[in-house]
């Protein structure tokens, strides 16, 4: 029994990470129909200044603020910068110019912050909770990781259904040039999509780092699996993002629990294709035919 | 009122407006009349910014609107409303109609959801729906009710009778006529489905290739029987 809840535990923590890396992926999706393969060293080089910042100062939570703030400036950078000049070309351009992102910004990355491992302070606990004299198998962090995740998913959906600004901004990414004639600033919600995924993907690379190492390919094991997670939920659902996260998280954990760790990437694999087989819009796509 | 000067509009070695000159009079319906590729879309396009011309003027009340963005021109009181499919269809028609009323002219007073759905009614019993649930004609209502909302002194209206059965299109067009006389709004229609069109317009102004062949009062387009034949098909 213990065990079981070890594994469920562990599997939340981990899925509500792969979660965070879905919905930045999904953001970006939503907004200019980009699948942002330079997510994770984005995350990597925004983890980093964080990691500066709290070096210096000794605050983690001034490190934290700062590397969600970093994460604002480099999404708006990125897309005003490299992706505008691609955008209304062929789907591949992009796709290459956010890989050549992957590897350049691994590259300064190494050069910049150097190649060693550094440690990355936890603001919580990474010891087993205790409650009522039972040792429960989720630490202070993993509480937290699962808390931050929630919010920002409440919080973008707030923002996408309640607000003026989703609704601009969804109308921009479904059809930009209705909205530019409806008065709204199409290019300014692109880059606020960006800047915006780019925070999420930040707090992705804080949760990964906590208590954790910090190198430039720290992410890389995010990666793949958040990938998974947002073609299991579907790219276009904040939804589908958080509950692929999640469904992924706890698969590979009993996987890893219960038979063996070895098999975690083989199975990450296995729902892939089980997925794109029976489902190829994720489990939360709902057909909507578009007409052009 | 709005007026465009010796518009010429090329897509590369195509010209499409080849020096177009047209008046859209205050609380007036101007129809823009002709065949596939006269260059009716085009006009309408150039006049909203979103194709910049290449040579010529849109003047609107005496100031030039050839360089203003897209963007800008819901805020002067100009309203572009696209052929049906310009309905945003992942958007809900309450959420299509809110849009609209987001940036509407500066210094008018919100428009009331209400008011769109009492001109359209069909439009409340579906407000929740998402828009591609929608039939040709409701899409076109919804177009419409969306440009309403930014409150516009201006209409430019792209083909709205287009795939729509001939009962829908009366009463779009019998809509927009009262439109017209009970709020002074002035409208630039694109047709090519002329009889309609000239039933409701005030003027009419015959395209054809890019340059105005003919441009007179609607009644007079109407009985002109040589030209309804060249260019019209009625």
């Amino acid at each position: 029994m213990q065990q079981f809840w070890t594994t469920l535990l562990g599997g939340l923590t981990l899925g509500a990470v792969y979660a965070a890396f879905a919905l930045a992926l999904c953001l970006i999706w939503r907004s200019t129909r980009v699948v942002n393969f330079a997510q994770a060293p984005m995350a990597m080089v925004t983890t980093y200044v964080g990691l500066e910042v709290i070096d210096s100062t000794g605050s983690y939570w001034l490190g934290f603020v700062v590397a969600l703030a970093a994460g604002l400036v480099l999404g708006a950078v990125v897309e005003r910068g490299l992706v505008r000049f691609v955008e209304g070309k062929s789907d591949l351009n992009v796709v290459i110019l956010t890989l050549g992102l992957f590897v350049v910004l691994h590259s300064l990355a190494a050069i910049v912050f150097g190649q060693d491992y550094k440690s990355f302070p936890a603001p919580f606990s990474l010891q087993g909770l205790h409650v009522g004299g039972h040792n429960l198998a989720i630490t202070g962090f993993g509480v937290f990781t699962l808390i931050a995740v929630a919010v920002v998913f409440v919080l973008l959906v707030a923002l996408f259904r309640f607000t003026d600004l989703g609704l601009k901004m969804r109308a921009s990414a479904f059809s930009p040039e209705v909205a530019r004639l409806l008065g709204v600033r199409v290019g300014k919600m692109l880059t606020l999509g960006w800047a915006l995924a780019a925070v999420v993907g930040s707090l992705a690379g804080l949760l990964v780092a906590g208590g954790s190492l910090v190198f430039p390919q720290f992410m890389d094991s995010v990666v793949v699996y958040g990938f998974v997670a947002a073609v299991l939920g579907g790219l276009d659902s904040p939804a589908g993002s958080v509950v692929g996260g999640l469904v992924l998280g706890l698969a590979l954990s009993f996987v890893s629990g219960y038979a063996a760790s070895d098999l975690v990437p083989i199975t990450a694999l296995g729902i892939l294709v089980l997925v794109l087989l029976v489902r190829p819009g994720g489990l939360f796509s709902h057909v909507a035919e578009r007409r052009v | 009122m709005l007026a465009v000067e010796d518009l010429v509009t090329r897509y590369g070695a195509v010209t499409a407006l080849g020096g177009v000159s047209l008046e859209a009079p205050e609380g007036q319906v101007t129809a823009v009349l002709g065949a596939n590729g006269a260059g009716k879309t085009t006009l309408l396009r150039t006049i909203s910014g979103l194709v910049r011309p290449n040579e010529g003027r849109v003047v609107l009340d005496g100031k030039d609107l050839s360089r203003t963005p897209p963007e800008e021109m819901t805020a002067l009181g100009i309203a572009h409303v696209p052929e049906g499919r310009g309905v945003i269809a992942e958007l809900t028609v309450a959420e299509n109609l809110r849009l609209g009323g987001l940036h509407r002219r500066a210094g008018a007073d919100p428009v009331d959801l209400d008011r769109v759905f009492g001109l359209f009614p069909v439009l409340e019993e579906r407000r929740n729906a998402t828009a591609h649930v929608l039939s040709g004609g409701e899409r076109q209502m919804l177009v419409i009710g969306r440009a309403l909302m930014a409150a516009p002194r201006i209409l430019l209206l792209d083909e709205p009778s287009l795939g729509l059965a001939p009962r829908v299109v009366a009463q779009i067009l019998a809509l927009l006529r009262s439109l017209v006389e009970t709020e002074g709004l002035t409208v630039l229609l694109v047709e090519q489905n002329a009889a309609s069109a000239l039933s409701i317009a005030d003027r009419g102004v015959v395209l054809n290739l890019g340059s105005v062949v003919a441009s007179d009062q609607a009644e007079k387009l109407a009985a002109d029987e040589k030209l309804r034949h060249a260019y019209l098909g009625f």
